[in-house]
């Protein structure tokens, strides 16, 4: 339960080595650079131009996801595979390979892609808009107006089509049906010229939506280029298809070579990776204060590092000078927790809540042991917790996943563990009971399991006020630690007692608690105000007694689990007297409810157990208000820097 | 006799009416907010699925008593048990605790989840703390089943 000591870390170098010593600072990664006080120390900074650099990253990641469509598919297979390795000191060499030309080629590819397909799409609806006329026998040229008449092609709702049928008795004006479907009639018109207000005055009320072949103004210029004389819309069909054949046979050609530019993508993986540890590393060197000739870094190292950052700028000691020094007072630096292997998955709970302040401790081993035990109460399903270790174990070992979420998964697997041993002691296997090996059933004897709750919470709560006192006496309140916080510490077990077992010595114990509280609790000096100042703070009492109901919790929790698994088992119970597909009901139900059940049980069990750590247990000691320790490193997307 | 069976019964369904109704509003809450999040960035399904599942747990809460019942009264083995007309009251009162913390804390929750979603969506990283708060209103839900239980446990049939 420590925070790791850090060390203040300043360089002082020669200007021509800046980027050199930058490098090996990244490399190593366990520094975390300050921006230097430019003002203070009258030093300037440099400019950071990373234009060029940030505009090549941007090609890189987006020619990387365009190709990504050529990936092996198979969700699992992908999620298993491990990243590409590139040593750290090698890795300049990546850069070796011309990926300009290839992410030229990747875009020139894309841009004609999207153009062919944008005229495919554009032809198609060419093709749309000529179907219905694919039966007029007439050539295209025909479809003129000549001095006296008038030839219009275009279509009419059915309900319209009657009321034309009234026209022409009257009228000069004769048409022909080319097609129809269900809303709509597709017809030739022909009518005199001197009519043709008056015609084209009836056809707007029937709705007549004219298409213009023959008239320039609405025809798309391919298709009066494919369109000659003599001829008919069928002939113009045919043209257009073709076309379309050919634009489809050149996409599959873009798409093999397309296909071909796949093969530099690890390539491409690599130069992404290394370039952007050279924009970091540029941003970087933007912290830096600098002279002409020399520049000053700081940062922040932890002190078990100190060696190792000595002995990797040892090459540059010609022209370098290094300090270490403790962090100042009025300094504040960052934090690094520091656990035995065990408790380290259990740093997650921590750093979500946020980290300690400087002074205070690190509470993620105090914690470990009860969020251990919650999760496996309140999921008490020794099946789901064997699934969820199994699958998390065979996560890391063969997806070798690195950092947070190698952490998160070893935390699973540890919390999978306590529900087998857990689930097994008081719940179940998939619904099921062993009666020898339970020592409670929940089910049973509610109440039993209710007061190990409240017993568990109570230790928890007690615990959270030791560590109070703890911090008391560290940060010198010893008064306080030993009245106020020794009071509650004697006042809350000997008040249980005595309500148990009534006890006169159990009574008197509690008054003497109450009395160090009363006392010692308020800081006042008019003993009056001392005095209600600390009955007042007695009625925290209230406040324990919340916080250990609110354990309560767990019983709630492992019931639902415990009952929902039995409601899965009986469906699937009724599901196998179905005659012929029962069996298979069955397995379906069996296998969906408990993989359902699982979830829920483990997303509540997670939850809950993380609010009785943040708000039962660290609000009995725990400050948080550190800043996380950000070390100078390679970051990496695709591949990994070994 | 049938009188007390039926307000047993009736105490079932108002568990699993209510939890329903409060789970429905507050997923649809959530859900609707995590719709919008993702018009804008369709990668975040996974983590919003998270919130938006959250104020689901009253309603399995109420299932979860109907199905005590339901064993109390006998309907899901093969005797029926009978009910005197005050143990049917009592089963029904029983039911209270679940069916209207989860109806009211089903809500809020959703809200909160809602909520959750925008910060999601601003702060992808902090993903567990509005989960935290969220945990935070169904206490009251998880403490309402935990009554009810109890309840359902020391009535006598």
């Amino acid at each position: 339960m420590s925070i790791a000591q850090v060390q203040k870390f300043q360089v002082v170098a020669h200007s021509g080595v800046k980027m050199e010593i930058l490098s090996a600072l990244q490399e190593e990664g366990l520094v975390q650079v300050e921006r230097t006080d430019f003002e203070e120390l009258g030093l300037n900074s440099s400019a950071v131009d990373v234009y060029q650099l940030e505009h090549n990253l941007y090609r890189l990641s987006h020619a990387l996801d365009y190709l990504s469509r050529w990936e092996e598919k198979g969700f699992v297979k992908r999620l298993l595979a491990p990243k590409t390795q590139i040593e750290r000191e090698k890795r300049e060499e990546a850069l070796g390979f011309d990926y300009l030309s290839v992410l030229n080629e990747v875009e020139r590819i894309e841009a004609k892609k999207n153009e062919l397909l944008s005229e495919l799409k554009f032809l198609k609806k060419e093709m749309e808009f000529l179907d219905p006329f694919k039966s007029l026998e007439l050539p295209l040229g025909l479809l003129k107006p000549t001095e006296t008449t008038q030839i219009l092609i275009g279509s009419l709702p059915v309900s319209g089509y009657e009321d034309l049928q009234k026209v022409p008795g009257e009228e000069a004006l004769w048409y022909e049906m080319v097609s129809g479907d269900k809303r709509r009639y597709y017809l030739l018109l022909v009518f005199h010229k001197q009519e043709r207000e008056r015609m084209e005055q009836i056809l707007r009320e029937l709705h007549f939506a004219p298409f213009y072949f023959t008239e320039p103004v609405q025809i798309t210029e391919p298709l009066l280029s494919r369109t000659e004389e003599q001829d008919r819309v069928k002939d113009v069909m045919r043209k257009i298809d073709e076309e379309m054949q050919s634009k489809r046979l050149m996409l599959e050609d873009l798409e093999k070579e397309e296909k071909k530019l796949f093969e530099h993508r690890e390539q491409l993986m690599r130069v992404h990776d290394v370039l952007l540890n050279e924009k970091e590393r540029i941003f970087c060197s933007g912290l830096l204060g600098e002279t002409e000739r020399v520049v000053y870094l700081e940062g922040w190292v932890c002190s078990s590092d100190v060696k190792k950052i000595k002995s990797k700028l040892q090459p540059f000691s010609e022209v370098t000078e290094l300090y270490f020094r403790d962090p100042l007072p009025e300094e504040d630096p960052p934090v690094i927790l520091e656990n035995p292997k065990p408790g380290k998955p259990f740093e997650l709970i921590t750093k979500l809540y946020g980290l300690p302040q400087r002074g205070s401790f690190d509470p993620t081993l105090p914690l470990a042991p009860f969020f251990f035990l919650f999760v496996g109460l309140c999921v008490s399903e020794a099946g789901y917790g064997l699934l969820v270790a199994l699958l998390s174990f065979l996560f890391i070992k063969f997806a070798k996943p690195r950092g947070g979420l190698l952490q998160f998964l070893k935390l699973l697997a540890l919390l999978g563990v306590s529900t087998v041993v857990l689930g097994t002691l008081v719940g179940g296997w998939f619904g099921f009971p062993i009666r020898p090996l339970m020592v409670l059933d929940p089910l049973q004897d509610p109440l039993s399991f209710l007061y190990l709750a409240l017993a568990l919470g109570f230790i928890q709560v007690w615990f959270g006020t030791l560590l109070n006192m703890i911090n008391s006496i560290i940060n010198k309140r010893y008064l306080q630690a030993l009245f106020v916080q020794g009071g509650w510490l004697l006042l809350l077990p000997s008040l249980v007692l005595y309500l148990a077992k009534r006890g006169s010595i159990w009574g008197i114990l509690s008054l003497a608690g109450a009395a160090g509280i009363v006392l010692f609790a308020s800081p006042s000096r008019n003993p009056f105000a001392r005095f209600f100042g600390g009955l007042y703070s007695l009625y925290d009492i209230s406040r324990y007694l919340a916080d250990v109901l609110s354990y309560s919790r767990l019983l709630a929790l492992g019931l639902a689990t415990t009952v929902i698994a039995m409601v899965v088992n009986n469906l699937c119970q009724t599901a196998l007297g179905i005659p012929w597909v029962g069996w298979l009901l069955a397995a379906l139900i069996f296998v969906g409810g408990h993989l359902f059940n699982l979830g829920i049980s483990f997303l509540g069990g997670f939850v809950h157990s993380m609010r009785l750590q943040f708000v039962e247990f660290f609000s009995k000691f725990f400050k948080a208000g550190g800043s996380p320790f950000k070390p100078f490193e390679l970051k990496s997307k695709f591949v990994e820097f070994i | 006799m049938a009188l007390g069976f039926t307000l047993a019964v009736f105490g079932g369904a108002l568990a699993v009416v209510l939890g329903g109704i409060g789970s429905a509003i507050g997923v649809g809450l959530a859900g609707q907010a995590s719709s919008g999040v993702m018009s804008e960035d369709p990668g975040k399904f996974g983590s919003l699925l998270l919130l938006v599942a959250l104020p689901g747990t009253q309603g399995i809460y109420g299932f979860l008593s109907a199905f005590l019942v339901m064993l109390k009264l006998g309907l899901v083995g093969d005797v029926l048990k009978s009910a005197s007309v005050y143990q049917g009251w009592q089963i029904l009162i029983a039911c209270f605790p679940v069916a209207f913390a989860g109806l009211v804390s089903g809500i809020h929750q959703g809200k909160v989840c809602a909520s959750g979603v925008y910060m999601v969506a601003k702060q992808p990283k902090d993903l567990m703390k509005p989960v935290i708060m969220a945990a935070l209103v169904e206490t009251y839900a998880v403490l309402g089943l935990l009554i009810t239980i109890l309840l359902l446990n020391g009535i006598q049939l």
